[in-house]
């Protein structure tokens, strides 16, 4: 009864046509986003966050969600189009996906990822309404210790799944735990390495860091050598996926809608890992696993479900905890502090609206994505076609003028190109930039926590050894980081990078 | 010569290395603090020390013979620099004169200039692309998202 009047609650605040109009953009910027490659949903947050400033904090929660699950929408198009995935998380989509391009099936194959999707987020909706809830009372909880112990989880699970080096991954995050300390301590007022720049002050903002690092990087990489590509060019027909489609797909869509939400739940690159996942148990479980790769639909239908239904799952650490599992999510809750909330296990019942709105415009979102997704397919073929010697300067554009409008400042700007050249550099020596971002997003969080909770046990740092739920973390977080040293975690690390190919979170 | 992965490395080790004797030198200039009361200075202190420890393993760990395995060249294509350097440079240049020039004639400059030198496209295809992206994001910007960008000294 309590679920009903709080879906009664949020649909009462998405149904206004403001927010209806911001959900519909959010979709409709994320599918681009993620039709296009070289600019992902981080990036893309980062770029509109500033437009949102004038309009109330529900709507642009709504438009900001909007984005992050529309892209995921997106990156199937391009994976099935093109051969390229548009997200990390629709790699695996191009192995099945493409072969059924090639093969004349590209609008089984683009009907089967959207309706896939559109199952798998109502799942992981209904998850997020009946998991987040009870986990927020859980978490109340959680003192200093546990926090600090949690944020270092997370931190140390991104690591361990890193492409390259571990070691290298530990720099990174230490690196950004350094750069977070940059600004004014929030216990003692004590400016720290600012050098009476102002803008240091508030420290290095997120969005400068993160457009530097993803927008700008990613695309001067790029340019290198250029992008060439060559869109299917048969007319896309035939999107509903005929009868045998469904009988072949639907158990897949299922499996993979459950198996996403648990990861997304996870910290690290969850849509990643669930769309990998679900292609392994579906090979797996499959009468004829030696086709998979030459276009079947269930290596289509399931990894797309389960991508989706990571996106759901990972709203779930971000508004119980407060914690954001993955760089998308970590630019949210940047946007939320912007607009003056704290995510945390208080959240839900401090801003029931903002946090039922928001679930209940995801679902909407999924729906409208489907009406959308569907006869847009070629629009979204048109805008593949766009050569990317004319993309790449727009997409630089964006930046500039994206980061400048958060604050009206050009040392922001002067930042983010330096975080360009930082990141373009940081590749080329294999260094990933995962580690990095996040620890720029929890640095000052888990400062906070490990002085605070320093304090509270006098200086003795076995509080985080005699708090059971700390020690627990405390034991995971310490098994991963020695997993290199043990040969059999060692080998299953290996295989898991190269699963996830790392970085992309 | 071709580089292997060890000269990266002890490059990037030797960075990194600097970087956290910085932080733990300033963190000492701030107030440490003990372990009963962190100062501000704790962290970086702490953390700059751990860098320092891990950089050292790393240029330590460029000297085995299994860190040798080559590299692809730091820049794929003869010109791959040239690219590189243009459009940071062009995207410094942005910042400095778009308070003067104004947003538009900038923005107009910024992708023609990208347009000719990256990936040089024609003269007709520089300059509608150029026209149209500085029209359309003036549009959006400043009409539409109402956004407070400099008009510079031609007011526009």
């Amino acid at each position: 009864m309590d679920l009903l009047t709080h879906i009664g609650l949020g649909a009462q605040v998405l149904f206004t046509p403001t927010n209806l109009f911001f959900c519909f953009i959010g979709v409709l910027m994320g599918t681009l986003v993620g039709v296009l490659p070289g600019l992902g949903p981080t990036a893309a947050i980062a770029l509109l966050l500033p437009s949102t400033f004038h309009i109330p904090p529900v709507t642009a929660i709504i438009m900001l969600a909007g984005i992050y699950y529309g892209a995921m929408y997106g990156g199937s198009t391009t994976s099935i189009l093109v051969n390229i995935p548009g997200e990390a998380a629709a790699v695996i989509t191009c192995l099945d996906g493409y072969q059924m391009a090639l093969k004349g099936r590209a609008g089984p194959a683009l009907g089967i990822a959207a309706f896939g999707s559109f199952i798998a987020g109502t799942i992981s909706i209904l998850g997020l309404m009946l998991v987040a809830p009870p986990l927020a009372k859980f978490a109340l909880a959680f003192g200093p210790p546990e926090y600090f112990a949690l944020m270092l989880l997370g931190m140390m699970v991104l690591i361990y799944l890193a492409a390259g080096s571990m070691l290298k991954a530990l720099m990174m995050g230490v690196f950004g735990l350094l750069i977070s300390t940059i600004g004014m301590d929030s216990i003692s007022g004590t400016q720290r390495l600012t050098f009476g720049i102002l803008e240091f002050s508030d420290g290095v903002g997120l969005i400068p860091a993160i457009m530097g690092l993803f927008g700008v990087a990613e695309v001067i990489v790029n340019l290198e050598e250029g992008i060439t590509r060559s869109v299917v060019t048969t007319k896309v027909r035939d999107l509903l996926p005929n009868l045998q489609d469904w009988r072949n797909s639907i158990l897949p869509i299922l499996r993979g809608s459950v198996l996403g939400f648990f990861i997304g739940i996870l910290p690290g690159p969850a849509p990643v890992i669930s769309a990998f996942s679900s292609y392994a148990i579906e090979k797996k479980l499959s009468k004829y696993p030696e086709r998979f790769g030459t276009g079947v639909i269930e290596g289509v239908a399931g990894p797309e479900a389960a991508n989706n239904a990571a996106t759901g799952g990972a709203f779930i650490p971000l508004f119980t905890l407060g914690i954001p599992c993955n760089s998308v999510i970590a630019v949210l809750l940047g946007a939320f502090m912007i607009y003056g909330i704290q995510p945390g296990p208080m959240m839900i019942t401090k801003y029931p609206d903002l946090f039922w709105g928001t679930v209940i415009s995801m679902y909407l979102g999924n729906a409208m994505l489907l009406v959308l997704n569907l006869p847009l397919i070629g629009l979204w073929v048109q805008v593949l076609k766009v050569p990317y010697p004319i993309l790449f300067p727009i997409i630089l554009l964006f930046c500039l003028v994206g980061v400048f409008s958060l604050n009206y400042s050009s040392m922001e700007v002067a930042m983010m190109i330096g975080f360009g050249i930082f990141g373009y550099l940081a590749r080329k020596f294999q260094y990933e930039m995962a580690p990095l971002v996040l620890a720029l997003v929890l640095g000052p969080m888990m400062e906070n926590n490990l002085r605070l909770s320093l304090v509270i046990s006098q200086g003795d740092p076995m509080i985080f050894l005699t708090h059971p739920i700390s020690a627990s973390l405390m034991a995971v977080t310490f098994v991963l980081l020695v997993s290199p040293f043990i040969p059999w975690i060692g080998r299953r690390r290996k295989k898991l990078q190269e699963r996830v190919g790392g970085e992309n979170v | 010569m071709e580089k292997k992965l060890n000269h990266y490395n002890r490059i990037s080790a030797l960075f990194f290395l600097g970087v956290g004797i910085f932080f733990s030198f300033y963190g000492r200039t701030v107030e440490i603090g003990d372990w009963s009361e962190p100062g501000p200075g704790f962290m970086p202190f702490w953390s700059g020390i751990v860098l320092a420890v891990m950089a050292v393993f790393l240029l330590l760990g460029s000297f085995k013979r299994r860190e040798w395995q080559a590299m692809p060249p730091f820049f794929p294509l003869a010109d791959s620099w040239k690219r590189v350097v243009m459009a940071f440079l062009a995207m410094v240049a942005y910042l400095l004169l778009f308070k003067i020039i104004g947003f538009t004639l900038m923005t107009f400059v910024f992708i023609a200039f990208l347009l000719k030198t990256i990936f040089p496209q024609n003269w007709k295809r520089t300059l509608i692309t150029a026209c149209a992206t500085a029209i359309l994001a003036r549009l959006l910007f400043i009409n539409f998202l109402e956004t407070q960008l400099p008009l510079g000294f031609f007011g526009f």
